[in-house]
């Protein structure tokens, strides 16, 4: 019961930021409920399974690869291109703030010379914005790369 | 059925015209290939080869042994998904034939961009940064700090954006403008971890679509583009963290180095 309060509040916060992303992204208006569907599902499903002590990479993994392959359904449903609603419902697990974090501690190192807190924060959180954005992107195209293979989804 | 010389440069240039219409707007490459290609043969050429890279796309087409090639420039016109859809969908009614040639053309060259109101946009991207402060654990004063923060830095991103300045001043005059809002949080003390909200206001200017299209331009063969594509990403993250140093510079609030 616990747990499942807590998927439903990481969901509410979780899809605010897929629509208002969407709206940057201009993605027409009947199209933003799936924006919000699809963020909503994805984000609340990698925190089930970071619950579940899965790492953050793999968690994000599984979560953007169901959001492809919910948005190569909902694609072909409608005739949208998939990146249409699957970029926008994943911007909530992108992660900025290790990316900036990263830059910021190479401004840093650069300013006030090496050292190792400042090296180790720089790597660690590098690391994880590369492998996190990769799993993210790769998890989008599974559809395409798996199953279509070149041929044309809508 | 064979085409004349004149018909078969028309078909060509209304393929490159969506193709242009899809690469300015921030279509993945595999998307631009595919779309162009369809377009040109539902029109009636044997095939369609081109060349997509970051700023141009060269297309040829093929027709009876009669080759017709050309190129255009592709300036970045922002995402825009709107378009994308457009594109797409009068793709999908010509190879239905619900269209000919001239409707295509004359289709393609009403589209008009789509954009929200730019307050509402404003008002949605605070909420969006407030709602990551609650990701990392903020309180409800911090989800106000952020909130302000943010779409003060929006509105500075649009003005900007508006009168065409270059995209790594722009990103970096808004990240220092919500980190300087935000600090003002930090001194001030508002709520339990006020730095939280220096970090969850600079999320706005994350270039999350330019990664996400990099890898998978990458991924699905077009290593150049993606390259690009990923260079630019960097570049525009590069200056939003110059910015935020900047801040933390003048207003000695150094939130982001523990």
């Amino acid at each position: 019961m616990e747990l499942i309060k807590l998927l439903l509040i990481d969901a509410w916060f979780a899809w605010i930021p897929a629509v208002g992303f969407a709206m940057v992204f201009n993605v027409p208006k009947k199209m933003l409920v799936y924006c919000a569907i699809g963020g909503a599902f994805a984000h609340s499903f990698r925190y089930l399974l970071m619950y579940w002590g899965v790492h953050i990479e793999w968690a994000t993994l599984a979560a953007s690869s169901s959001m492809g392959f919910l948005g190569l359904y909902w694609s072909r449903k409608r005739l949208i291109p998939r990146p249409v609603f699957t970029v926008a419902s994943v911007i909530p697990m992108i992660p900025g703030s290790f990316a900036f974090t990263t830059v910021i501690g190479i401004v840093e190192l650069n300013a006030g010379g090496y050292n190792i807190a400042l090296a180790q924060m720089v790597i660690e959180n590098g690391l994880r914005t590369l492998f996190i954005l990769g799993a993210l992107s790769f998890g989008l195209a599974l559809p395409s790369i798996l199953i279509y293979r070149g041929r044309p989804i809508v | 059925m064979s085409l004349t010389y004149e018909a078969q440069s028309e078909l060509t240039r209304i393929a490159v015209k969506a193709g242009q219409i899809l690469l300015q707007h921030g279509a993945e490459s595999r998307l631009v290939e595919q779309t162009t290609q369809r377009i040109g043969i539902a029109l009636g050429a044997q095939s369609i080869e081109l060349s997509v890279s970051s700023d141009a796309i060269v297309i040829t087409s093929l027709l009876d042994g009669h080759c017709v090639t050309t190129t255009r420039r592709c300036y970045d016109r922002g995402i825009n998904m709107h378009m994308v859809c457009e594109v797409q969908r009068i793709c999908v009614m010509l190879e239905k034939q619900l269209l000919d040639a001239h409707q295509v053309k004359e289709r393609l060259n009403r589209l008009v961009p789509f954009k929200y109101n730019r307050w509402l946009v404003v008002l949605m991207i605070g909420l969006s940064c407030g709602s990551f402060s609650h990701f990392f654990g903020g309180d409800l004063p911090v989800y106000i700090t952020t909130f302000f923060a943010s779409a003060a830095a929006m509105i500075l991103r649009q003005e900007l954006a508006h009168r065409q300045h270059n995209p790594f001043v722009n990103f970096a005059l808004a990240a220092f403008l919500a980190t300087s809002i935000a600090s003002i949080g930090v001194i001030h003390q508002f709520g339990e971890d006020p730095k939280i909200a220096m970090a969850a206001c600079v999320l706005l200017l994350v270039p999350g679509f330019p990664f996400i299209n990099a890898v998978s331009d990458m991924l699905k063969g077009h290593i150049s583009t993606g390259i690009a594509r990923w260079v630019f990403a960097t570049l525009l993250t590069i200056s939003v963290s110059i910015g935020i140093v900047g801040s933390m510079a003048v207003t000695g609030v150094w939130g982001w180095i523990i």
